[in-house]
């Protein structure tokens, strides 16, 4: 059975470029100093190749397909520099050792930062694909030209073959330039990224790339990342935006979250901001800037689901399932009455568990902690270690209900003074 | 009462606003500057002000214009790019020279390195305490002070020890000398063709521009996240900075001078010249100066090994962050430790040829300088780095002047330095 199978080789970049390129005739027409690429799913397409003439200085463009044989020297069809164009990038297309080689790269699934070493191509009969690129050590050796002699060492000292450190195309995403950015965005590389480790990359980023890689995101994935972020350069983050987008993405956040990002704004910016955002979540981040960010008032969210006593567990189930994707605290509900005075706590579990018919007020627990708006972050610690609870809810001194700390709101306070 | 508050308004928007924005954002230059003034400087301005007396101290105002135009480029560089000069290099140079460069940056800071740790051991043995006391001590709060504080809080420190060098402005006064004849050898050239008097210039020029200090300064500025609107400040901070590190360099020579030259005592080390302050100046003029020498030793000491490890891990990709665990920054940690233990190690060794080390560091530092500062304009003159904000016509001017005269000097003393 005859399979007709295309030879396949491996090639890397550093490999290609500098190779002298044959014409027809037998003359050397020049050297290889870049390629050009599409960038296509799956793997980008090389559709030319940059030649810098022996002569003449402009370099020129070669078409991928007029090249014959790739070996030591590169054959082509063409037998005149005369015949080949200046270089005039199509859309997509991109120059790869000028946007790839030796510039960093987001690993998507390693969620780090790397720096290109060398760009490593499958080549098949008619075309050459990018495939992988490379961050090892082993590539950088290989371009400071001492491979040899390091796997000499390596072999006789330790009878060990460093390995390449290769990563898929497919978890690459380019960051040279906000073209780049813009070309992926297609296949979101960097929203499979986890938002934590995202706002991670983005802090060790330079503050230009910073900007381009969050503008690149969508605006969910960019409100997730951004409540990750280093409260300093979330402000340098929405400064570079416009308000529109900026309420955009901030009411996307967490309320709480959004409160403390908009008061550390500068006051023109944070005005402009608020006015473009939908007026009830405004109000409600108003509402939470007034208070202290260190006392119970500026931790709080007051996004969260509450219900008069009457109700029956499945009228708030049902009101639960309509509303809860949109509010931050979803594993309590709160029992008050009609002046919002605080009588009960529900667990999600229990509210669950419980007969459809039964009113709020006989599943309630009335034994509920809580805290005062003024209440400062060690006191609440203290409140959440004892009682083991994942929100508390916050209170005037009437016991009226103006909020609830989450947990996580009160750990992102704690966190820094941990282990000091 | 009106009008008072509308004039407090006016000064607060103005004047005062601007200045606590300067404040805000300086540090680079001024720490940079002053870690320039570390054991190997300190000891070229006293062995100057000993051997050659007031005749050299002119050479500062050239120093320092030139230590400005430097030290601006860079500073320039790192506000508009964002990015560390070793990232720069990488990007547009390609790995192979830059795997090089590095190299040789990390021979060159080791040496220097190494020169700081000598200078804590030499200035402690003057407050009587042994070496193998002093060193180890110091390595640990070098370690210390790098990995269990943050950026903010070490800056802090190393603002405060800035301040220390005004110990050696201090003991300049101690001295009482002759402002006149001082301020008119400021500003008469005078340089015969005395080999020894030329090697002492070139030295001051080198330690004062040295290699490593362009890649901090501007990895430090990147750190800060200025925009190009602030850029002015930067370049304040920049400026005050070059003139700050040749004030104290100015007063160590002259204190140098008036003393140890006219009584004509030779000295060897910067140790020698502040025990042989002590019968000349007073023992309060003798123990400044080891103070000062003390406090420069250390702060290059910490700057030096965590600057080394973030420049070479930018230009390799290698995860370089003091809030990474160590399996996670291998590379970082491993150079950082290596630095300090090498740096410290050395020193504690019985018997070794300290004076040699010292000058094979100068001679890789003379080498360096020249494919540094090479780089430096053409990554300037960039437009896809720079934008608008490369040189002008003037500024290459000046510039590529002072540069080709540098490599002159660095390339004369390299050259001296194999005959």
């Amino acid at each position: 059975m005859a399979i007709n199978r295309e030879p396949q080789v491996f090639l890397f970049l550093s490999k290609i470029l500098g190779r002298s390129i044959i014409g027809a005739t037998g003359e050397t027409l020049g050297r290889v100093y870049d390629l050009t690429a599409e960038f296509v799913e799956p793997y980008p397409i090389v559709t030319g190749i940059i030649l810098r003439p022996t002569q003449k200085n402009n370099p020129v463009v070669l078409p991928w397909k007029d090249v014959v044989d790739m070996d030591q020297t590169i054959s082509v069809s063409v037998s005149s520099i005369k015949d080949l164009s200046v270089l005039h990038l199509r859309q997509g297309e991109v120059l790869l050792k000028d946007a790839l080689l030796d510039k960093q790269v987001v690993d998507t699934d390693g969620a780090k930062i790397r720096r290109v070493n060398d760009l490593h191509f499958l080549k098949t009969r008619y075309y050459l694909y990018l495939v992988h690129v490379d961050v090892g050590f082993r590539g950088l050796i290989r371009r400071a030209g001492l491979i040899r002699v390091f796997d000499a060492i390596f072999k006789a000292l330790f009878d060990y073959k460093l390995p390449d450190h290769l990563i898929q195309w497919k978890f690459t995403q380019p960051l040279s330039s906000p073209d780049l950015l813009q070309l992926n965005i297609a296949q979101s590389r960097l929203s499979q990224i986890h938002p934590a480790d995202l706002a991670d990359i983005l802090e060790e980023l330079d503050i230009k790339q910073r900007a381009a890689v969050f503008q690149a995101l969508d605006v969910e994935t960019a409100a997730e990342t951004l409540e990750e972020t280093d409260p300093k350069i979330q402000v340098s983050l929405i400064n570079d935006l416009n308000s529109e987008k900026a309420s955009d993405i901030i009411e996307e956040m967490s309320l709480s979250e959004a409160a403390d990002l908009i008061g550390d704004l500068p006051k023109a910016k944070a005005e402009g901001i608020l006015n473009e955002m939908e007026k009830d979540i405004a109000d409600d981040v108003k509402e939470l800037m007034t208070h202290p960010e260190l006392e119970a008032g500026g931790m709080m969210t007051t996004s969260y689901l509450s219900f008069s006593p009457t109700t029956t567990a499945r009228e708030a189930l049902d009101k639960f399932r309509r509303e809860a994707a949109d509010v931050d605290l979803v594993y309590y509900i709160y029992v008050t009455d009609e002046e919002e005075h605080l009588l009960g706590v529900i667990s999600l579990r229990d509210l669950i568990l419980a007969d459809a018919d039964q009113k709020l007020a006989d599943i309630m627990d009335d034994r509920v902690v809580s805290v005062k708006l003024d209440d400062k972050h060690d006191t609440i610690a203290e409140q959440f270690a004892k009682y083991a609870v994942t929100a508390i809810p916050v209170v005037d001194e009437n016991e009226k209900m103006h909020g609830t700390i989450i947990f996580k709101n009160l750990l992102e306070i704690v966190a820094p003074e941990l282990g000091k | 009462m009106e009008k008072i508050k509308i004039f407090w308004k006016k000064i607060l928007q103005t004047g005062l606003w601007k200045l606590g924005l300067f404040f805000a954002l300086i540090g680079p230059g001024i720490i940079t500057s002053n870690v320039d003034n570390d054991a190997g400087g300190i000891t070229t301005y006293s062995l100057a002000g000993a051997h050659y007396g007031l005749s050299l101290i002119w050479i500062l105002i050239p120093v320092t214009a030139a230590l400005i135009i430097i030290q601006e480029m860079c500073a320039r560089m790192g506000v508009v790019s964002g990015k560390g000069l070793s990232d720069l290099i990488r990007e547009r140079f390609g790995a192979k020279i830059t795997f090089y460069l590095m190299i040789i940056l990390l021979l060159a800071n080791l040496g220097n390195t190494l020169c700081e740790f000598a200078g804590i051991a030499a200035s402690m043995e003057i407050f009587g305490v042994s070496k193998y006391i002093s060193v180890p001590a110091g390595a640990f709060f070098v370690w210390w002070l790098v990995v269990k504080g943050n950026y903010k809080s070490v800056e802090k420190v190393f603002l405060v020890a800035c301040v220390f060098y005004l110990s050696y402005i201090l003991s300049g006064f101690l001295v009482h000398p002759d402002w006149q004849a001082i301020s008119k050898a400021a500003i008469t050239p005078t340089l015969n063709f005395d080999v020894g008097l030329l090697t002492m210039a070139v030295g001051i020029i080198g330690t004062t521009i040295a290699p490593w200090m362009q890649f901090y300064l501007q990895s430090s500025i990147v750190d800060k996240g200025l925009k190009a609107e602030n850029y002015k400040y930067s370049r304040m901070d920049v400026i005050f900075g070059s003139i700050t590190v040749n004030v104290v360099a100015f007063f160590i020579i002259m204190l140098c001078a008036v003393t140890l030259f006219q009584n004509g005592l030779k000295i060897e080390t910067a140790k020698d010249a502040a025990l042989a302050l002590a019968p000349l100046a007073g023992s309060y003029a003798s123990l400044l100066f080891a103070f000062g020498l003390l406090n420069a030793s250390l702060f290059a000491a910490s700057i030096l090994p965590l600057s080394t490890a973030y420049t070479i891990c930018e230009a390799f990709g290698w995860e370089s962050s003091l809030n990474s665990k160590f399996t996670e920054a291998p590379q970082f940690y491993g150079l950082y430790s290596l630095m300090i233990f090498l740096g410290a190690g050395v020193i504690l060794l019985p018997n070794v040829p300290l004076i040699s080390i010292m000058f094979y560091s100068q001679v890789i530092n003379g080498i360096l300088l020249p494919f540094v500062l090479i780089f430096m304009l053409l990554l300037i003159n960039d437009k896809r780095v720079m934008g608008d904000y490369i040189n002008g016509k003037l500024m290459n001017v000046v510039s590529w002047t002072t540069v080709i005269i540098l490599i002159g000097l660095s390339g004369a003393m390299v050259v001296s330095s194999f005959f």
